[in-house]
């Protein structure tokens, strides 16, 4: 029961391990900076590997749906149309947002205000990279051709080839304005990817099982890298610091936990994942549960400003306190209910599942004018990310729905209305990612 | 052997850096944010699954802090070191603190500890009586130490 557990180490076949890391050199180009100083920023910690983990000893019977207890699959081919067809799915969307996120990360890095919160950023980065690569290692260790007609070279390059703006989930199509995204992104986006590591942890397909756990260990840091930034820069606003505002985090967190809900799937969904046994809870389920935690990361960071303030207070008043103003709607100690950090009600800004483009605000209000909504968005999203294609399709999209020409379903499915300037189309002649094994090899 | 049906044992995560401020300001009157801020960090870094926390409903009650490493002391074999725990003052004595050494004990020997070491300073027995009830003994190890 106790056995130790073991990791079994890999790398993908070599062009497809070269692929990556010409990805790296692309889209990652500090990777090398962060291996160079890796002991300066993480003493004694294990530097990172390009490889894949697999995790041996666990659970090998399905864990939920119908075939609960029976041997789960050890091979794409031994899975049924349906299952493989679900699980194909899922592992490509989940690559997709690993390369993806690196490909925002990246725009803004630079600005960071502080080199530790740099470097945690820089090391999550390469996290996502191994991720990606864990992914592709499933594509590539098994032989998926009952499931899909592309060869497996074809899926890896269309993966490679996605870029912001063609990646399978919205949140990955948004470009970062400043730093304060990086890390609001890592607080909310990747804890969704908390919460689908951990359900894809009790996957049917065991390789999907297997692969789980570092990745999980990985993403706790991640969440830390956004968490702990935020309870800075609420310490420093306390101060009366002029970098990162409460109003600013504000703005970042509304801009981006509408995209978070939306990565669970339709509210209505997710029934057919359990049947097959490939995650536990439906889609609501689990984005009830994230929704809640988002809301304790938000209340902690209230308390840890509110502290700042007014820090003569004891625990115990503080605790007070805070309830008075958040709760209460008082004003204490100068801090008033609206300056607080809080989390935008669920329908707020939504394109996607069952309250898709219904016009709500941060406090669940309903709007039945679109230039009123529209003027309420802009009143509650980051200023620069009122210029992007991503918010003005938005718009555009709810006029339409609005005045009836577009069902809420149908804008759904256009949103974000893609830009696909990358090669995604797998037989594409330009460059790629993927060379042929048989190529001779460049010296 | 755990405290309570409703108390749940899980991995250290950053959602429970706020609880944890507070349950050591409880212990030790002093309210610390940016010292948890880093050790949980460090924590998170290094292995989330070996520390771990005591939860009911979604409210931290304990915590303990460890993780397993190779070449201290010159001792090559991996072993698990417990270096920090706190069990809510209004809540110990609920059998939290075995709850969690004994969670720990179990993740580290998954991870190949074949002991588990902690150091306790010499004038808090109740933490040492603590761990002698989780079964460990004191070990034949003088530490020697230099004001600079
Ligand atoms: C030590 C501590 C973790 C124990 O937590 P707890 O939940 O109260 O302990 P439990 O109820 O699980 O008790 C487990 C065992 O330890 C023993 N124990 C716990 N506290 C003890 C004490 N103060 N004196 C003697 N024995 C004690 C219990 O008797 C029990 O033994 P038994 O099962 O053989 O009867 C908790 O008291 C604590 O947080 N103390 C402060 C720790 C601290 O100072 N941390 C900061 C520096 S690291
Ligand atoms: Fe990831
Ligand atoms: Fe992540």
């Amino acid at each position: 029961m106790s056995m130790p557990t073991t990791t079994e180490t890999s790398t993908l076949p070599k062009n497809f391990h070269d692929a990556v890391v010409r990805w790296k050199d692309t889209y990652l180009s500090d990777f090398d900076f962060l291996i160079e100083n890796w002991d300066q920023h993480f003493p004694n910690e294990p530097q990172l590997e390009l490889c894949a983990y697999r995790e041996k000893g666990m659970c090998d019977r399905i864990e939920c749906g119908e075939q609960v207890g029976d041997p789960k699959f050890l091979r794409a081919g031994d899975l049924d149309a349906k299952r493989g067809h679900q699980l194909l799915g899922a592992i490509r969307a989940q690559a997709s947002t690993e390369f993806g996120s690196i490909q925002q990360h990246r725009l803004t890095l630079a600005r960071a205000p502080d080199e530790q919160d740099q470097m945690w950023v820089l090391r999550m980065m390469a996290e996502e990279l191994r991720h990606g690569y864990q992914m592709l290692h499933l594509l590539l260790d098994d032989d998926w051709s009952s499931v899909s007609e592309l060869s497996s070279a074809d899926m890896v390059e269309e993966i490679l080839s996605m870029t912001t703006g063609s990646h399978v989930l919205g949140a990955f199509n948004i470009d970062f304005d400043s730093f304060v995204d990086n890390v609001v992104f890592c607080a909310l986006i990747d804890r969704v990817g908390k919460y689908q590591l951990a359900m894809q942890k009790q996957s049917a397909y065991l390789p999907m099982a297997e692969s789980m756990p570092q990745m999980l260990r990985e993403e706790a840091f991640h969440l830390a890298t956004g968490v702990v930034p935020m309870r800075k820069w609420v310490t420093q606003a306390a101060a009366g610091e002029v970098y990162v505002t409460l109003g600013s985090l504000q703005k970042a967190i509304n801009k981006w936990l509408p995209r978070g809900l939306e990565m669970f799937g339709d509210e209505r969904g997710g029934g057919t994942n359990v049947r097959l046994g490939l995650k536990p809870q439906k889609n609501r389920e689990a984005q009830e549960l994230y929704y809640k935690e988002v809301a304790k990361v938000v209340a902690d960071l209230n308390m840890r400003y509110l502290r700042a303030r007014l820090p003569d207070l004891s625990l115990a008043q503080a605790k007070k306190t805070l309830a008075r103003i958040v709760e209460g709607g008082e004003v204490v100690g100068g801090i008033a209910p609206e300056r607080l950090l809080r989390a935008p009600h669920a329908h707020f800004f939504r394109r996607r599942g069952e309250p898709a483009f219904e016009m709500v605000g941060v406090d669940g209000e309903e709007f039945t004018d679109v230039d009123e909504y529209s003027r309420h968005l802009s009143q509650h999203l980051p200023e620069s990310y009122l210029a992007s294609r991503d918010f003005r399709s938005f718009l555009e999209l709810l006029r339409q729905v609005d005045v009836g020409d577009v069902a809420a379903a149908e804008a759904s499915r256009q949103a974000p209305s893609l830009r696909r300037v990358g090669g995604t189309c797998p037989c594409s002649k330009s460059v790629r990612w993927v060379v042929e094994a048989t190529a001779p090899a460049v010296i | 052997m755990v405290a309570r049906e409703d108390i749940r044992i899980r991995s250290l995560s950053e959602i429970d850096i706020g609880d944890i401020v507070e349950i050591d300001e409880k212990i030790g009157g002093e309210y610390r944010p940016q010292v948890w801020e880093r050790r949980i960090g460090y924590y998170l870094r290094r292995d989330p699954e070996v520390s771990v926390v005591a939860v009911e409903g979604d409210r931290v009650l304990g915590f303990m802090l460890g993780e397993v490493r190779s070449g201290e002391f010159g001792l090559e074999e991996p072993a698990g070191w417990v270096e920090v725990l706190g069990v809510d003052p209004d809540c110990q004595g609920r059998s939290i603190g075995r709850a969690l050494g004994e969670a720990m004990l179990l993740r580290m020997k998954k991870r190949g500890a074949a002991t588990v070491r902690t150091l306790v300073e010499e004038p808090m027995e109740d933490l040492g009586r603590f761990f002698v009830s989780l079964g460990f003994s004191p070990a034949p190890l003088v530490a020697y130490v230099r004001e600079l």
